[in-house]
């Protein structure tokens, strides 16, 4: 798994349950903060079902790197490696990981908070 | 957090030397994802402090975040840097007995503004703000170790950079997940450590979002809870990290100004020229330290059981700071995927 926790399943079951608990009950101001907090919350979710199936390339790109593991293990593999000054030097090897540090981070980002990356790769300093 | 407005009020009397007070509102304020806040306001009668006061009461969260000062700590800052002129709360009273709301608090004396980041930013450019602020900053950095009032803060750290980048890596190792890209910030900081500087008091959490603005003005740092000795440096980087300028990236001062103002600021009131090299050394330290405190907040959600949207989606939130270590150590992504 590559995206970050807690999963769009949790995020969604803590929506509804602030929902039942006490939303209607809330002074206004505070109503306001959780109204924004469950409509990202909500974002997310329909932003993970939608990309279903889109972090496949990105589990091929690790695969490709450090076998067929478990993608836990891909990931502690690309971990250590970086740890152990693997991709220090520069080269294809720094730039082929790079681009999968990017991809990982992007992937995260696009269900996260799309707007975080707005500019980016676009030529902006 | 219960509030007991009698037992309060007869603590207020008590220290601030009042023939009787009497708590005639408490109410939870919004915000604060580490400590609790309510403005409390007293009627005071008799003593040197008589009179209708708004006040701060400051508490621990549901769940403590495991680093930082506790509050007896904070409290004993806030003295000597409300002390030294600094623009903070006035420490009035501390108390550590349960019996009065639950937990340990300290009261501060009500600083009107506004503290909302986005609302600051949503004001629009300003580059005097930005200027106080550097030039508040540099003054809290000229308390230098070292200080018996301030004994509390331990020992400062022969090499300020490297002691941090030894807890981000023990911490990060703690928390249990395999994160590439934090991994790679930590090689990265590791590899581009910048000569020792002497230590300094750091606020530890210097940015938008962690003071008032009272008509465009500077009228509080806030949040002290995170301060030590460190470099000075590491404020900076903080304050113009990506992550804090809310939805003005262009701002780089904190969403609010251009660095050159809070940099002129800093460096009038400091005696000291900035150098760039450094300063781009602690803002990738910024984002390994943001990514910490996200994956640590999450997992009081996660590991420890508290049903907070705020938490959870803070979690979210670590990608942001894996998204600056790459872009600041590694330059832009080629293509957006």
């Amino acid at each position: 798994m590559i995206d970050d926790p807690p999963s769009a399943a949790e995020l969604l079951a803590l929506v509804r349950a602030a929902w039942e608990r006490d939303f209607a009950s809330l002074p206004a101001e505070q109503r306001q903060q959780q109204a924004a907090l469950i409509v990202r919350c909500l974002a997310i979710g329909e932003r993970t079902l939608r990309s279903a199936g889109s972090a496949a390339v990105i589990e091929h790109g690790l695969a490709q790197h450090f076998g067929m593991t478990a993608p836990e293990q891909r990931l502690e593999r690309l971990a250590a490696a970086i740890r152990a000054g693997a991709y220090d030097r520069p080269g294809p090897a720094r730039e082929g990981i790079l681009r999968l540090l990017w991809a990982i981070t992007l992937r995260k980002l696009a269900l996260s908070n799309p707007a975080f990356t707005v500019g980016i790769g676009e030529g902006r300093g | 957090m219960f509030l007991a407005p009698s037992a309060l009020a007869r603590l207020i009397a008590s220290e601030l030397r009042a023939d009787r007070a009497e708590v005639v509102e408490a109410r939870r304020l919004p915000g604060g994802a580490v400590r609790e806040h309510w403005l409390v306001v007293a009627e005071i009668c008799g003593g040197a402090c008589a009179g209708r006061h708004r006040l701060v009461l400051r508490s621990d969260g549901q769940t403590p975040l495991g680093f930082g000062l506790d509050l007896v700590q904070e409290f004993a800052l806030l003295r000597t840097v409300h002390g030294a002129g600094i623009p903070a709360p006035e420490p009035l009273l501390c108390c550590g007995d349960a019996a009065i709301i639950g937990k340990p608090f300290h009261l501060t004396r009500w600083v009107a503004g506004e503290a909302d980041a986005e609302r600051i930013v949503a004001a629009g450019p300003n580059d005097a703000l930005a200027a106080q602020l550097g030039r508040a900053l540099a003054a809290v950095h000229a308390i230098r170790p070292p200080r018996l009032d301030l004994s509390f803060l331990g020992a400062p750290p022969v090499d300020p950079a490297m002691a941090l980048l030894a807890e981000y890596r023990r911490r990060l190792d703690a928390i249990g997940e395999k994160r590439p890209v934090a991994e790679w910030g930590l090689r990265w900081l590791a590899r581009n450590l910048p000569a020792p500087a002497a230590p300094v008091l750091c606020h530890g959490d210097f940015r938008t979002g962690n003071y008032l603005v009272a008509d465009g003005a500077l009228a509080a740092i806030l949040d002290w809870e995170f301060a030590g000795w460190g470099d000075p440096d590491s404020d900076l980087g903080w304050f113009c990290s990506r992550c804090w300028r809310f939805s003005e990236l262009e701002r780089e001062a904190g969403g609010i100004a251009s660095r050159t103002a809070l940099y002129g600021g800093y460096e009038t009131e400091a005696g000291r020229r900035l150098d760039p090299r450094r300063l781009r050394f602690w803002e990738v330290m910024a984002a390994l330290k943001w990514l910490v405190v996200a994956l640590l907040q999450r997992d009081r959600f996660l590991k420890q059981g508290e049903r907070s949207l705020d938490l959870a989606l803070t979690g979210r939130r670590a990608a942001e700071c894996e998204f600056e270590l790459l872009r600041l150590t590694a330059g832009e992504p080629e293509t957006r995927e």
